[in-house]
């Protein structure tokens, strides 16, 4: 570890870092969006949400690579299959398996994983493809340091979706109903309210919301290739941290670990970004085992 | 009205009364083992060649144990906790015992089966399963049987390599002083990393696992590359100490003996995977393995039974981690080479699979999830290349792995879907319809 004194007090490195780290905070929001979500109201861990998201970057290769297609259009379009794909797992995967352990459905989900990386390098070759060019690629001076427009627009848009998310979880009938089976689902289905069909909508929604995020990742990183998948596992912490039950700290976790591991490797080198991350995570985990904004289960014997 | 129990002796009573003591039922154990040694030293051996004598002296003696003295009570309710008590199932450790010990015989023969069927590699694969069925059967101790999710399997696998690599390499000890060191130290490390499962536990504590592997996995990077530069770790062939050289069969070749063919090394993987597994059975069957059961099934009832509830936890992380550090130590002298990037996170994940489709529960499950692992592979890629028709399809010779990989990720799905239990809940059933039917009474005889 060389601390390079340089830059460790240079403030126009660390804004720089500051904002990518914000930008990737923002895709790890989304990644921990899906996992609170599935997790909250299915009880089912999802780990193939990084996959999904590997899954929507290569879509984004397709459309807007391949095919040049507008970029509102094809996010769109990536959004709505990405959801079929959720609905097909929950109907063909998961509502079989209810009733099983946790771990074995983990398990599953890590069978679905597999099988969209092997599909995706059977697809789409085994070779990386540059990075999705389709939003603005220029840089901004601010402060004196440069600034991608990508990073930018990754966090608006980001920001906006999960906003409009959250606010429809709030307000309307349908997200009412999908609070009321993740808080209970026996008394959700006493009053009237379909557990199934609230856990599909879930789904769907989890899977569109990483096939958008794949997107904006695919524009985030300098290649696009299989490896991206990992990205699920790092959003690990993001998810923890802000308290696995809490749909709104997953975001403040998500910007939070961003600016973290962004800012750990740029200052220590990259092999500290997923050591200090998940350091930080134990650490919270220790003090506060159900993350910062997790609420308190009573236990029942 | 007198009741019957009252009178009766109990029939547990009667068993204990009519045990046939240890020392006997080892004596066919100590004649199978004994008998080469003897034959040896007065220099005649009718049989042209001590294998054959040993494995037919081994099979009459663990068959003859099959068949005798099996304690035929079925209401005796401590007899479940005993392993091997009914006789199909003495009689079945003797089958398996024969077919283990005659795998690598076979597998050495020169014969080449029909259609290329890839016979050497066979023998890799078997000792990968065999050393895969020890890692995860000390992983299921601690996920299956403590209800402890824990992430940090692959953390401990470098921890056994490391010590292998300290104490083998760089201190240039005996390869048979790492196991030891790397299980104390798996078992040391194994109590600091549980820590946190005393406080955290299902979802949380798999978090703090994959923190865990995460800092270990750093501590493995800085540790290979000041120690071994980025070439990696290179092992040394392990060296049977000279006490042992007396063993008939081994033939010291300028006084030493080296583990140095896939023959040998399956005996060495065989035994110290066997002694693991046992351990495991047993641990399971005493008073510490039903505390880790109430652990796992709720462990605030287990407070209220007077379990020590964070003793237990660690216990459970202490023995699991030993001997996944053992495990870890003994692939990579088999594997003979490490690099950085030996151990990833995946490798969990690929455990897990192996527990989850061998069967949660049980030891059984290690195996067969190992089986499924390693052997279904090696399978496709025969039928891939030899087959007919499928060998000419271009498609599935140029995607191979990706094509593996998917039938892998399917296969887990689908075992997962259609039957929770895993192989082993599979096998279990097929074995139960099998001695139902065989007890049966055939159809049309009138009782």
């Amino acid at each position: 570890m060389d601390i390079l004194a340089s830059t460790f007090f240079d403030w126009g490195v660390n804004l720089q870092l500051l904002v990518s780290g914000l930008a990737l905070g923002a895709i790890y929001a989304v990644v921990a969006l899906g996992f609170v979500l599935v997790e909250k109201s299915t009880a089912v861990l999802n780990l193939a949400v990084g996959e999904f998201l590997m899954l929507g970057s290569y879509f984004g290769v397709a459309f807007f690579m391949e095919r040049k297609t507008n970029i509102f259009i094809g996010t769109l379009v990536i959004t709505l299959v990405m959801a079929l794909f959720g609905l097909a797992i929950h109907y063909g995967i998961m509502r079989p398996m209810v009733g099983q352990g946790f771990f074995a459905i983990v398990l599953a989900t890590i069978g679905i994983a597999t099988v969209i990386r092997a599909v995706v390098q059977m697809w789409f070759g085994p070779l990386e493809k540059g990075n999705l060019t389709a939003l603005p690629t220029g840089t901004i001076e601010v402060a004196g340091t440069s600034i991608r427009w990508v990073d930018i627009i990754i966090l608006l848009v980001v920001l906006g979706s999960v906003g409009a998310f959250l606010v429809f979880y709030a307000r309307t009938r349908t997200g009412l109903h999908m609070r009321a089976v993740a808080s209970n689902i026996e008394a959700a289905a006493g009053v009237g309210i379909d557990p199934d069909r609230a856990y599909a909508i879930t789904w769907a929604m989890a899977i569109g919301i990483a096939g958008l995020g794949g997107v904006m990742l695919g524009h985030f990183t300098p290649s696009v290739n299989p490896a991206l998948a990992a990205i699920g596992l790092r959003a690990f912490p993001a998810a923890a941290i802000g308290g696995f039950t809490s749909v709104g700290g997953s975001i403040i976790g998500g910007l939070i670990v961003g600016v973290i591991e962004q800012l750990a490797g740029g200052h220590f080198g990259t092999k500290w970004r997923e050591p200090v991350a998940f350091g930080i995570l134990i650490l919270v985990l220790i003090f506060k085992p159900t993350g910062l904004f997790g609420q308190k289960d009573l236990e029942r014997v | 009205m007198t009741s019957v129990t009252e009178t009766a002796t109990p029939a547990s009573r009667q068993i204990l009364a009519k045990r046939t003591p240890t020392w006997m039922r080892a004596l066919p154990f100590l004649v199978a083992i004994a008998s080469p040694v003897i034959l040896d030293k007065i220099s005649w051996n009718p049989f042209g060649g001590w294998k054959l004598l040993v494995g037919f002296l081994v099979l009459v003696g663990i068959g003859w144990f099959a068949w005798s003295n099996a304690e035929h009570d079925p209401d005796d309710p401590r007899l479940s906790l005993k392993l091997w008590h009914r006789a199909d199932q003495r009689a079945l450790a003797a089958v398996t015992c024969f077919v283990l010990m005659a795998i690598p015989f076979i597998l050495s023969t020169d014969w080449e089966p029909p259609m290329d069927f890839p016979w050497n590699s066979w023998f890799r694969i078997v000792n990968y399963i065999i050393l895969f069925a020890l890692g995860a059967g000390a992983f299921n101790l601690l996920v299956g049987y403590t209800g402890q999710l824990s992430m940090a399997h692959a953390a401990f696998l470098m921890i056994g390599t490391m010590v292998g690599a300290q104490v083998g390499l760089i201190w240039e000890q005996s390869f048979w002083l790492c196991l030891p060191v790397a299980a104390l130290a798996g078992a040391v490390l194994g109590v600091f990393f549980g820590i946190p499962a005393l406080r955290l536990r299902g979802l949380y504590l798999m978090l703090a696992t994959i923190g865990v592997h995460f800092i270990i996995l750093l501590v493995w990077k800085e540790y290979i590359v000041h120690q071994f530069g980025f070439s990696g770790m290179r092992f040394t062939t392990p060296n049977l100490p000279s006490w042992l050289h007396w063993i008939p069969g081994i033939n010291p070749e300028d006084g030493e003996f080296l583990i140095n063919s896939q023959f040998r090394w399956f005996w060495v993987n065989l035994g110290i995977t066997t002694v693991g597994l046992l351990f495991i059975v047993n641990v399971v069957r005493s008073r510490e393995g039903r505390a880790f059961a109430a652990v796992r099934d709720r462990d605030i009832s287990a407070t209220l039974l007077g379990i020590n509830v964070p003793r237990s936890k660690l216990v459970s992380f202490a023995l699991s981690s030993a001997l996944v550090s053992v495990s870890g130590c003994m692939l990579s002298y088999y594997n003979r080479a490490r690099s950085e990037d030996s151990f990833h996170l995946e490798l969990v994940l690929d455990y897990g699979i192996i527990i989850v489709v061998g069967g949660f529960m049980g030891i059984q499950g290690a195996i067969f999830g190992s089986i499924f692992f390693f052997a279904l592979p090696m399978y496709f890629e025969w039928m891939r290349e030899e087959l007919p028709i499928i060998s000419d399809i271009d498609f599935f010779s140029r995607y191979a792995g990706e094509i593996d990989l998917a039938i892998r990720g399917i296969l887990v799905v689908v075992v997962l879907v259609w039957r929770p239990d895993g192989l082993a809940g599979l096998w279990q059933a097929m074995k139960k319809r099998a001695l139902l039917r065989m007890q049966a009474p055939r159809r049309g005889v009138v009782q």
